[in-house]
């Protein structure tokens, strides 16, 4: 069965758009709808594109190492701190340095490592690694 | 409280930290800075409160190594590639008193893991490596790390962690249990 030109561009649309649904606390939703109107953006589509248009430029920019900061009127500056900014932020590179290691030390390191199958992560690790 | 870890910056506040060991207050009072920017012999991270974004409440310092291959005794070497060994050593953490038992060191060796991984992807590291106090391994072990023996009884314990042992932490439920079978 053919389809029309129209109807198959809407469908190859319809196909491309990703639905995306999230919880939010009452006092979050609260402040999308203040967001919103304050914004005038009507759609939620709208108002995540913006948001996220926003927060690719405060990731790129801390990915160069630049910082962001508001300025008042009279010059005082304040320094935008973001937990999840900062891991994208450059590393100078790790400082190299020696250890002293003793014979026996450097059999068992040799025993951990040669291990063919490393040891699953602990509860603790998965936590660390998810929060 | 909001926290932020980021690099030690040298007007960060770091005169009023205390975890209640005194090498490891003064080592950030006087050689962090110092051996992050000029000696360049470690990196120090502090965590800073995001409301009072200069005071220290508590740090990581780390640092890359390598274990040369000729150093392993030959009989324990077979089963290891034919180059350096790189690793990342964990150099120093330590909390303020004032933060213990908050979770603060939970999200500095989160940091830590998630940096690791990141470097080994970038330069390759293999593991990380730590000098732990004696009365402090048992925290490292819920982590995963494993002792390294060999150390003497009265100084600190060499502790391992696997860098695939940290990336198979991220990969989805690797070890749920199945699904019981009604």
């Amino acid at each position: 069965m053919a389809l029309k030109p129209g109807r198959k561009s809407v469908e190859t649309k319809r196909r491309r758009s990703t639905k995306f649904q999230a919880d939010l606390a009452p006092s979050e939703d609260r402040a999308v709808r203040t967001l919103k109107q304050e914004l005038e953006v009507r759609s939620n589509s709208d108002f995540l594109a913006d948001a996220v248009a926003l927060f690719r430029w405060a990731v790129s920019e801390r990915r160069l190492g630049h910082r962001i900061f508001s300025e008042t009127q009279s010059g005082e500056r304040k320094v935008l701190m973001f937990p999840r900014l900062e891991r994208v932020a450059p590393e100078a590179g790790l400082s190299r340095i020696e250890i002293s290691w003793t014979e026996r030390e450097l059999a068992s390191l040799a025993g951990l490592v040669s291990s063919a199958d490393p040891q699953p992560p602990t509860k603790a690790l998965v936590r660390a690694m998810r929060d | 409280m909001a926290v932020v870890i980021r690099r030690l910056e040298e007007s960060d506040e770091t005169e009023a930290l205390d975890c209640g060991d005194a090498p490891l207050n003064s080592y950030l009072k006087k050689y962090a800075w110092v051996n992050q920017e000029k000696s360049s012999i470690g990196v120090t991270y502090a965590a800073v409160e995001e409301a009072v974004p200069l005071r220290v409440l508590g740090y990581f310092t780390i640092a890359m190594s390598s274990v040369p291959r000729e150093a392993f005794p030959s009989k324990h070497a077979r089963g290891l590639p034919n180059y350096d060994l790189p690793l990342i050593l964990l150099a120093r953490l330590a909390v303020d008193l004032r933060f213990a038992g908050k979770g603060l060191g939970h999200a500095l060796i989160s940091e830590v893991f998630r940096i690791s991984l990141r470097v080994s992807g970038e330069v390759g590291c293999r593991c990380i490596v730590t000098d732990a106090y004696r009365e402090r391994t048992d925290w490292y072990a819920r982590y995963g790390f494993a002792p390294i023996e060999g150390a003497a009884p009265e100084g600190p314990q060499r502790m391992f962690l696997d860098i695939r042992t940290i990336r198979a932490a991220l990969r989805p439920f690797p070890h749920a249990p199945p699904n019981p079978v009604s």
